[in-house]
């Protein structure tokens, strides 16, 4: 280059320039220590374009440490230009990366239309870090101090980006570890507190066991029955209030005791004991976990029943046996109370029927004496007759014969008539057996017949063959027939309507029952008795005592069955019962 | 024993005691029938022979005081023994104004019985003969003309003949006359025998011509 006087004066001024640039681009550095990238890269645009007369300056800072891509673009401001870096860095796409050597020298301006000579500087020793393009219109660009100057600047900046960059990753790292134990801190003290829970709760849990076990221990002692716990050797291990006042045995002295030695009495130890191997080599005890009853075992010797619950629990390997035992001498006696007071009921219900029966049978004297004598009439006149006939001369063997014969029937007839008459007039206790109704309406009507000849009533039954018998007492049930019958033609005898009809009726029920009814055309009853036809001492009768009804109704709901009333059409009344059949038909 | 002209009838319902007591009756040598109901008694045709019925008092359908009553009412004129099983005293006496001739409780003794059919038999043939004697009579006074019946039923009242000729309205040669007839017609030996003829035949003074 060749050096005028001129020329070195001003060479001299732009060196001092170039000297001054240079000095401020070695203290940016220093400016831009702890700066962020993208501040660095605009203080040295500025700087750059404040130094050199540029229309174009452009930096590409690659990623780093997680940071995205900075492109940033300045122009001169003659350019007047507002184009985004990433618009220009769409321009040097093709040889961004690359070697500065391969960039052209010249390329169209992208934004002005004419061409600009261009300089790509990288960044960092490979341009690891990014790339500066600067440009300018000018045909000598790059002039050698500019050359210089921005080698230098490209310089300051890699430092000062390294630096950015190293800070960056440090701050990152920081950070990162600063995140990091905030995380762990949390973690640890949600564990912290999560275990500060649990042991509250741990805390909770054992005072509500400890409640819970104070609570149980009231129950246990409060319960009515006795609580006492066995171990698997057969000691005592828990022993309760009520256990000590049944027993007589103080907790402190139960504890620790044979169980079998302590309640059990003699005769029922071995049987104990052998139960307890039995459970221990089969799991099965017929005792365990059912209620029953048996004799227990008093501290004075006195033995006394009890009911009795035995519950095995496992705990471990051993077992435990709870025993939940109640003193139920109190309830036994008062079961005896009820039963002597149900026998005595039933005594007074049995002896009441029979005294119906006697007092029907009474009214039915003529009927009996007629049934009874006409056996006997015929026995005396066969009798006087075969003595006759065996006075003839010569005697009549075969009219005498004929005679016997007659006699011997009417003997067995009347002994049968007495042996059912027995049965109604003796105070039998209550005997189950298969009945069959039909046989016992039968037998009613037999007794009843000539009194209702007597009274001119028309006597009909309609029994249907097929009906099942009843289990029941045939003696009860024949004096149910009996006294309905005997009302029935009572009733109708009391008036003088005609026709004078009593109808009795046997049938099977659409829900297998037997019906049995005994329908009057008598006086019937009015609506407003209907209740009380059935309570005791309700008579319309002047010698009734009013027993009848009641005693029968009692007699049917003994027998699982029912009685009741309605009335007949045109007049009277019907009285029907129900029993359950024994058998189903066939 | 017994008249071979005479029969027993039975009616029970029972045919024990009925064979039993036919039989007691046959032994002791009566002709018996039995019946089993009163209503077979009533339709049956019976001999025209001296007759009585043993009756029992518990018959279905008809009892023995309802065929008491029906015999009666149709004229039927035969002694009945009642047997009953169980015979009150209201019952017997019922049974007994209404003629009958003993009332016999089961079981009775067998000579009660053989007494009382004798005797039912006894009045029967009273009865009997008593109903042809009446009949005999009747047909005498058949014969009577109105006017001889006229006198007749004055003259056994005990008037005289001029009492009785001013009654009629004529003389007391007339009825000298008539009273005559009467007695020969009707085989009257004496007024005192017309008088029980009379009786027997329910003969009296029609009103009006009776004395004040």
């Amino acid at each position: 280059m060749d050096l005028q006087p001129g020329d070195a004066a001003e060479e001299i001024k732009r060196l001092q320039r170039c000297i001054n640039d240079l000095v401020s681009l070695f203290s940016l550095p220093a400016m831009w220590s702890g700066g962020e990238p993208s501040q660095i890269v605009h203080s040295l645009l500025d700087a750059l374009l404040r130094m050199l007369q540029l229309d174009l300056v452009y930096v590409r800072l690659r990623e780093s440490g997680g940071r995205a891509p900075i492109e940033m673009v300045r122009f001169a401001q003659s350019q007047g230009q507002t184009a985004q870096g990433h618009e220009i860095g769409e321009v040097f796409k093709h040889w961004l990366g690359a070697d500065p050597q391969e960039w052209p020298p010249v390329i169209r301006n992208p934004i002005g239309g004419r061409d600009i000579s261009i300089l790509p500087l990288g960044l960092g020793l490979r341009g690891e870090i990014g790339e500066i393009v600067v440009g300018s219109e000018r045909a000598d660009f790059p002039r050698q101090t500019e050359r210089l100057i921005l080698s230098v600047a490209a310089n300051q900046a890699s430092i000062g980006l390294q630096g950015a960059r190293f800070l960056s990753e440090q701050k990152h790292v920081a950070t990162e570890l600063d995140r990091r134990v905030a995380q762990r801190t949390a973690e640890l003290a949600a564990a912290n507190e999560e275990l500060r829970q649990e042991i509250a709760d741990r805390k909770r849990a054992e005072e509500a066991f400890r409640r819970v076990e104070r609570e149980a221990r009231s129950i246990v002692d409060s319960a009515l029955d006795a609580v006492v716990a066995m171990d698997s050797d057969g000691f005592i291990t828990d022993w309760n209030k009520q256990a000590e006042e049944i027993f007589g045995w103080p907790r402190s002295e139960a504890l620790g005791r044979r169980m079998s030695e302590t309640i059990i009495p003699l005769q029922h130890r071995l049987s104990h004991e052998r139960g307890l191997q039995r459970f221990f080599k089969t799991g099965e005890g017929p005792v365990l976990n059912n209620r029953i009853e048996i004799t227990a075992l008093r501290r004075d010797g006195d033995e006394f029943p009890v009911e009795l619950t035995i519950t095995p629990l496992k705990s471990g390997d051993s077992w435990t046996f709870s025993s939940f035992v109640r003193d139920i001498s109190e309830r036994r006696r008062a079961e005896e109370k009820l039963r002597e007071s149900e026998l005595k009921l039933r005594n007074t219900q049995a002896e009441l029927a029979h005294v119906n029966r006697v007092m029907t049978m009474g009214e039915l004297t003529a009927s009996i004496a007629h049934e009874v004598n006409q056996p006997l009439s015929a026995i005396i006149a066969s009798g006087d007759s075969c003595r006759a006939w065996l006075s003839n001369d010569p005697p009549n063997l075969d009219k005498a014969r004929a005679a016997a014969s007659r006699i011997i029937q009417a003997a067995t007839q009347a002994s049968e008539i007495v042996q059912r008459l027995r049965a109604l007039f003796k105070k039998t206790t209550s005997m189950t057996a298969a009945v069959d109704m039909n046989a016992v309406i039968e037998d009613t009507i037999s007794l009843v017949h000539h009194e209702t000849e007597l009274k001119k009533i028309f006597l009909r039954t309609e029994l249907h063959a097929g009906v099942p018998s009843v289990s029941g007492d045939r003696v009860q049930l024949q004096q149910v027939i009996l006294n309905l019958t005997m009302n029935g033609i009572e009733s109708i005898a009391g008036q003088d309507h005609e026709p004078k009809r009593l109808m009795i009726r046997s049938m099977l029920s659409n829900t297998g029952e037997l019906l049995v009814s005994v329908e009057d055309t008598g006086l019937g009853f009015e609506a407003e008795h209907a209740d009380r036809l059935f309570a005791p001492f309700f008579t319309t009768k002047p010698q009734g005592i009013g027993m009848g009804l009641p005693i029968c109704r009692s007699i049917i709901e003994a027998h699982g069955g029912r009685l009741w009333a309605a009335k007949n059409e045109p007049r009277g009344a019907v009285f029907h019962f129900a029993l359950p059949v024994t058998a189903p038909t066939e | 024993m017994s008249d071979p002209n005479s029969i027993v009838f039975m009616v029970d319902d029972d045919p024990l005691v009925r064979d039993s007591v036919a039989d007691l009756l046959h032994s002791a040598g009566f002709e018996v029938r039995t019946f089993g109901s009163a209503t077979e008694f009533v339709q049956s045709k019976r001999p025209d022979l001296s007759a009585c019925l043993i009756l029992d008092v518990e018959l279905p359908g008809l009892s023995g005081p309802d065929l008491q009553a029906e015999l009666a009412h149709s004229g039927v004129e035969m002694p009945i023994i009642f047997l009953t099983g169980h015979g009150d005293i209201p019952m017997s006496v019922r049974a007994m104004k209404r003629g009958a001739v003993e009332f016999l409780t089961k079981p009775f003794r067998k000579q009660e019985l053989l007494d009382a059919v004798q005797e039912a038999l006894r009045r029967d043939s009273e009865g009997r003969l008593e109903r042809s004697e009446t009949s005999a009579l009747r047909a005498r006074l058949g014969t009577l003309t109105p006017r001889e019946h006229q006198v007749l039923a004055l003259v056994v009242t005990g008037l005289l003949n001029k009492q009785i000729a001013g009654q009629l309205g004529t003389t007391e040669e007339t009825i000298k006359v008539h009273r005559g007839r009467v007695m020969s017609k009707m085989g009257a030996g004496s007024l005192a025998v017309l008088v029980r003829m009379a009786e027997k035949l329910k003969i009296s003074a029609e009103p009006g011509i009776l004395p004040k």
